[in-house]
């Protein structure tokens, strides 16, 4: 065997900017990820044209299975127009040739940096959720192989106690994003810095999630119809944030995940943090006819 | 300014076969479609120099080879192409990795063919499944079962990617199957 056998025709440009060789690898570690929901797999993380830390991990991921009839969707803690959103997005549509979405409806793969759209994803979809700190015990045990044997002996003890002691010094639990949930019965994962508002959307989904985190080189997935149980004790119900009763200043949309926004006067106002959902308010106010999915909170409430 | 690089054949092929993979893996007992009928699409979208490879068929071995993983005995294997049709071959299969608690992802991947919609019935529970999926199987040994669920010590385990022809299902290690 020579190595012109085993390298492919030279080509200017790898479709997809990954090469064959770091897209066969990922798609082993994703096999092995949904198979096993919520357990990290170690992966190579190749280097892409973005910094570690700004969503490579995802990227990697998109790039691995996106191709020309693709919709991609992007977006930075609800924003289609951030510019990390906006970079990633059209890095992926130029390497690919896929089309561009802001529509959460029109997406067949989200890649997403904190968020998950308040529209239900469907069996189509795929959402990747860019993950910076994938291991939830790090904040109790800073040793990653210590780390790795207590999630093989399923060792949790150190979560509970971790939000025990939170409720004792300020009586709730003080995590306002990656609230550790138990996948399957059987792995804690950190849901990345996604708000424990969207927590609920991964429990039971009709969509694949992917969670990918590039730096930190660790691939995980909660596939369809599978548990996702915030840690929660019996007698403390888990709370989402009390975003329920607050209006949107620009869509006017009540009822869904908030930006809060420092005002001149020291009061704050409030946006809908996934922003393609409030422009389709905006237009619908606007007499336009848009098409809105079904959303998974209705008034506030989880439907 | 590059212009946008168009997948070639083999890219469209192995996109396509993940694609099949990915799906069949995260709906288990749902039925996807490869590219093309037989193994050898799913050895090419996953399999290289850095895999350790066992075949039971010759000129899918050869295939393998020269995609560059090494043709090892069953037992050191992450990915084995092999019937599940014999008593010989359940003994193989009793053999394969299942990974470590520690490390889950070095379990085998095994791929088998089958006859898909004729058989032994087969109840499936668990991840990726709403409520109860049903699927019927013949061409796999009836001791086949009981030897994955004996290996399938979550999360502990092997994949079981099973192809008919061009179709495709897939067994991930979280699924428990009843036969019925």
């Amino acid at each position: 065997m020579s190595l012109s056998d085993l390298t492919g025709r030279w080509k200017a440009f790898s479709y997809g900017f990954l090469d064959a060789s770091a897209k066969r690898e990922l798609r082993r570690k994703m096999i092995k990820a949904v198979a096993v929901p919520g357990c990290q797999m170690p992966y190579a993380s190749r280097e892409v044209p973005i910094a570690r830390g700004w969503g490579t991990g995802g990227l990697q991921v998109t790039l691995t299975l996106v191709k020309p009839s693709s919709t991609v969707k992007v977006i930075d803690q609800g924003a289609d127009d951030s510019v990390n959103a906006a970079s990633i997005r059209r890095f992926l549509s130029r390497v690919s040739g896929a089309a561009e979405t802001w529509d959460t409806l029109d997406a067949t793969l989200i890649q997403s940096r904190h968020r998950i759209p308040e529209e239900k994803l469907t069996r189509d979809q795929i959402l990747i959720l860019q993950v910076p700190n994938p291991e939830p015990l790090r904040g109790v045990e800073p040793n990653m192989s210590t780390a790795r044997q207590m999630h093989a002996d399923a060792d949790y003890g150190r979560m509970w106690l971790q939000l025990y002691e939170q409720m004792v010094r300020s009586g709730r639990v003080m995590l306002g994003a990656s609230y550790p949930a138990m996948v399957n019965g059987r792995h804690v994962m950190t849901p990345s810095p996604i708000p424990r508002w969207d927590v609920k959307k991964l429990h039971m989904a009709e969509h694949l999630t992917i969670l990918s985190a590039g730096r930190e080189k660790r691939i995980f997935a909660v596939p369809p119809y599978t548990r996702v149980e915030p840690l929660v004790f019996d007698d403390v119900p888990y709370k989402v944030e009390d975003h329920a009763h607050l209006t949107c200043a620009r869509s006017g949309v009540t009822g869904y995940f908030m930006n809060e926004i420092p005002q001149e006067d020291g009061s704050a106002g409030y946006e809908v943090s996934d922003s393609h959902f409030g422009i389709k308010a905006i237009d619908a106010r606007d007499g336009g006819t848009p098409t809105v999915g079904q959303t998974w909170y209705r008034n506030g409430e989880l439907a | 300014m590059l212009a946008t690089p168009l997948p070639d054949a083999e890219e469209i092929r192995d996109n396509a076969t993940f694609d099949a993979v990915l799906g069949a893996l995260s709906r288990p007992g749902t039925l996807r479609d490869l590219p093309e009928p037989g193994p050898l699409c799913i050895a090419l979208a996953l399999l290289d120099r850095e895999c350790r490879v066992h075949a039971g068929d010759e000129t899918l071995s050869a295939r393998i080879a020269a995609t560059g993983a090494a043709l090892v005995p069953a037992h050191e294997a992450d990915h084995v192409f092999m019937a599940a049709d014999s008593a010989e071959a359940l003994a193989v299969i009793a053999g394969l990795d299942t990974g470590s608690h520690l490390y889950p992802d070095e379990g085998a991947t095994l791929i088998v063919p089958a006859r898909i919609g004729a058989g032994q019935a087969l109840q499936l529970t668990g991840p990726g499944i709403k409520s109860v999926e049903r699927i019927c199987l013949d061409g796999i040994h009836p001791g086949f079962w009981a030897l994955r669920a004996r290996l399938c010590a979550y999360p502990r385990g092997i994949e079981v990617l099973i192809h008919d022809g061009a179709r495709l299902l897939a067994l991930p290690r979280s699924t428990q199957v009843t036969e019925v």
